[in-house]
């Protein structure tokens, strides 16, 4: 196994980490980084921020053209 | 068990923002929470996890109740601040820095080839502290020699840090 995680590794695995989804080892190397890396820590509190704001917003609470909007938006995204 | 918890300047925790009841002459109050390593539970660490969790303030901290091993780090379903380790200050931290920022230039420029990519993020990284200099000096030793090599730097790490702060390494009963 790895002795550390990369900074684009964190950015992968942030929402498992948030969910308590991560197995404990790779749990500790995701914590081990936002230890020592500012970015990665900051990182994670926007994240945390985002899911305290939007994480109680159901499917049918968003709008259809917003919906569609951002349907088209992931869409182009996948493209890139 | 005593064991060693690292803590934010006001006493906060890094990963929680729990803030903790802090010793002022005499222990802090005990804290509980049941365990489960990474979600739930006190986590602290032995000597041995010290520059993987290396932070602005550091306590002696007595672990009861449940007591889980888990990679670098003890977490347990209680826990109380005994003592902040006073020799833990500015001068030591930035101490720790230089010698971790030395140690790895020391890998970057005596590696065969010579690293100097490694060797140019070294000291416009001293601002960021101990915490990624530590990782820093290992990273480039694991560049130089392979992952064992990471695991010898955080060994070297550890022992400095066990003989600077006067600790007996290992977590004691």
């Amino acid at each position: 196994m790895a002795e550390h995680v990369t900074c684009q590794e964190v950015v992968e695995l942030v929402t498992g980490y948030l969910e308590h989804a991560l197995p404990a080892d790779e749990a500790e190397l995701f914590e081990q980084h936002i230890n020592f890396c500012d970015g990665c820590e900051w990182y994670l509190d926007q994240m945390r921020t985002t899911v305290a704001a939007v994480g109680r917003i159901q499917e049918e609470d968003v709008p259809p053209e917003t919906r569609d909007k951002l349907l088209t938006a992931f869409r182009e995204w996948k493209r890139r | 068990m005593i064991a060693y918890k690292f803590l934010r300047a006001d006493g906060s925790s890094v990963f929680t923002g729990f803030r903790w009841p802090l010793p002022n002459g005499a222990p802090g109050a005990w804290v509980d929470a049941p365990v489960e390593p990474c979600r739930s539970g006190i986590h602290a660490c032995a000597p041995a996890g010290m520059p993987y969790w290396i932070g602005r303030s550091l306590y002696e901290i007595e672990l009861a109740g449940d007591i889980v091993e888990e990679g670098m780090k003890l977490v347990a379903s209680r826990a109380r601040l005994l003592r902040p380790v006073a020799a833990w200050n500015d001068s030591l931290r930035d101490e720790y820095t230089r010698m971790c920022a030395d140690r790895a230039h020391e890998h970057a420029l005596g590696a065969s080839p010579q690293l100097p990519e490694w060797d140019a993020v070294i000291e416009p990284s001293l601002p960021e502290g101990p915490a990624l200099l530590g990782f820093v000096a290992a990273r480039i030793a694991e560049e130089r020699g392979g992952v064992d090599a990471y695991r010898a730097e955080r060994d070297l790490q550890t022992a400095w840090l066990v003989e600077r702060l006067g600790l007996q390494d290992g977590a004691a009963s």
